[in-house]
């Protein structure tokens, strides 16, 4: 299946490439996206999410980065609509769900560091029971990561295909700058900075950590 | 010579046209096409009765025509669409490369085209593309079979026809959550080209080949339908099974206890904002939105199966 794609990536980069590559059209990744055309999707989308990471992304959650007790609080007395209307970030379109970036720091509750799906569970607001579970993967749920960057449009992209490797490059890049302490992690506190995605009120928050600290 | 005849051209549709839709909607705002693959698979039926329902609310005419995935036919269906002065199609498109000429000579005839479902390889042809947010959607899938098949085990992925973009978004979805797990192999990957029988017939091959299998993964849900069939008849139901499209026979099989999971596209809605859309850029010249746009998938499993219903979730 992969193997079909693959040439066609080739073709449109290599005959059209305003067309195929119309990612160069936003400022800076020309030449990562230059330099690796001609090869996957998924490769040219990694080096692209390399170029944005420090340089976009990262400034976009810290700049629109809410307290998360008083996101939540504002969510739970307003509603997730006048949230998402005052703090939130999604591309436009009837059925976007928000994306929230935020920080905040708690107790870690329960700690799953095995699975390929690592979890942290942290309890912000010393009720002892956690309110957030920090995404730290390698498999790392959904794409708030790109779905919260306004500069990151689905039609400057080729297809759904493109536009969903760059979601899962931004992902690993996330699970990449975490390094955990040995040990238990049970009882120790983390702070965070990250976004996530919230479809429904009442959902669990699953942040996708991209500062993450614990002590 | 054009315009003589683009306007002779109209008379006519306006002549085969009207008789039909007048006496029931007082259809002013002119002919809406609506072009779809083969109504056999329900999912495109709901697109259409969507799209249809919608546009005659609003005060349009419609056209209904099926391609069946053959891109000449769409060809002609898009000749057809423009020689009856079509103000605009709604289309769900029989290949995203073959398709983006017949998109431009609509454009080029001035009838904006409004894409749903399918995706085209280039942007700035079409007015709209609302697509359901396939890789959210085949993620979820992907990590109810994981979750079903214990993390671990012997699978089957069929996958849709090649030429459609779907069907790589898709497989590309569940393979970014499922080859994260290790113990999770694949046995076979196969072409079933969205078509039930072909899932019927793949998987009895399949089968025979590799008995040792503990689930199937489908691109689609007449896939998941076929493939499920064809493990019933060898009394395999014990094979876990898993769909993509939310289709009532599905859940009707999940219900009853066979296939376990699939994943919701919201089709109908998704063909009513499409002709929303359309009428609101034949009215002010602009749709408010970005050209492309994801609409997100649901999960249904066992949970929430009884809440479907032609490709939507009741409250």
């Amino acid at each position: 299946m992969r193997d079909l794609f693959t040439p066609l990536a080739i073709l449109s980069c290599a005959l059209l490439p305003l067309a195929g590559c119309k990612i160069v059209k936003n400022p800076d990744p020309e030449a990562a996206t230059t330099e690796a055309a001609g090869t996957t999707d998924e490769a040219r989308m990694a080096a692209y999410a390399k170029d944005i990471w420090a340089d976009k992304v990262l400034p976009v959650v810290s700049e629109h980065a809410v307290p998360l007790t008083e996101l939540r609080a504002k969510v739970a007395t307003e509603g997730l609509e006048p949230a998402g209307a005052a703090y939130g970030l999604r591309p436009e379109g009837e059925a976007n769900p928000w994306n929230f970036a935020a920080t905040g720091e708690g107790v870690i509750i329960e700690a799953n560091t095995a699975s390929r799906a690592a979890k942290l569970m942290v309890d912000t607001d010393a009720d002892g029971a956690a309110d957030v579970t920090l995404q730290l993967g390698p498999v790392i749920r959904g794409t708030a990561l790109r779905d919260a960057m306004p500069f990151l449009t689905f039609t400057d992209f080729r297809d759904q295909i493109e536009f969903a490797k760059l979601a899962r490059a931004l992902n690993d890049l996330a699970n990449a700058a975490i390094t955990l302490p040995e040990g238990d992690l049970v009882g120790k506190t983390a702070s965070f900075e990250g976004v996530f995605t919230l479809r429904n009120k009442g959902d669990a928050i699953e942040l996708v950590p991209t500062r993450l600290a614990v002590k | 010579m054009k315009l003589t005849r683009r306007h002779f051209m109209s008379g006519v549709a306006v002549a085969a046209v009207l008789p039909l839709a007048r006496p029931v909607f007082a259809a002013d705002k002119g002919l809406i096409a609506i072009i779809t693959p083969s109504h056999d698979n329900p999912f495109f039926k709901a697109e259409a009765v969507g799209a249809e329902a919608r546009a005659k609310e609003l005060g349009f005419e419609t056209l209904i025509m099926v391609h069946d995935d053959d891109p000449n036919k769409q060809s002609e269906l898009f000749d057809t669409a423009i020689a009856r002065g079509a103000k605009a199609i709604v289309l769900d498109n029989a290949g995203a490369d073959a398709t983006v000429a017949a998109v431009q000579r609509a454009k080029d005839a001035g009838i904006p085209a409004f894409l749903i479902d399918r995706e085209i390889k280039e942007s700035g042809i079409a007015v709209s593309q609302i697509v359901s947010n396939n890789y959210q959607g085949a993620q979820l899938g992907a990590e109810e079979f994981v979750r079903l098949m214990g993390e671990a085990g012997n699978y089957v992925e069929l996958v849709g026809r090649e030429a459609d973009t779907n069907a790589g978004i898709r497989s590309s979805g569940y393979h970014d959550i499922i080859d994260q797990y290790p113990d999770m192999v694949m046995v076979a990957q196969q072409s079933a080209n969205w078509s039930q029988t072909e899932g019927y017939e793949k998987m009895e091959t399949i089968l025979q080949a590799n008995p040792d299998i503990k689930g199937v993964i489908c691109g689609n849900d007449t896939m998941a339908m076929g493939a499920w069939a064809a493990l019933e008849a060898a009394g395999r139901t014990d094979v876990i099974v898993v769909g993509f499209d939310g289709s009532n026979d599905v859940r009707d099989s999940i219900l009853a206890g066979g296939i376990k999971a699939t994943v919701l596209q919201p089709a109908y809605r998704q063909a009513q904002i499409a002709v929303e859309q359309a009428d609101q850029y034949l009215s002010s010249g602009s749709t408010g939105q970005d050209e492309k746009q994801l609409m997100d998938c649901v999960l249904i499993n066992g949970d929430n199966a009884s809440k479907l219903e032609t490709f939507a979730l009741t409250a």
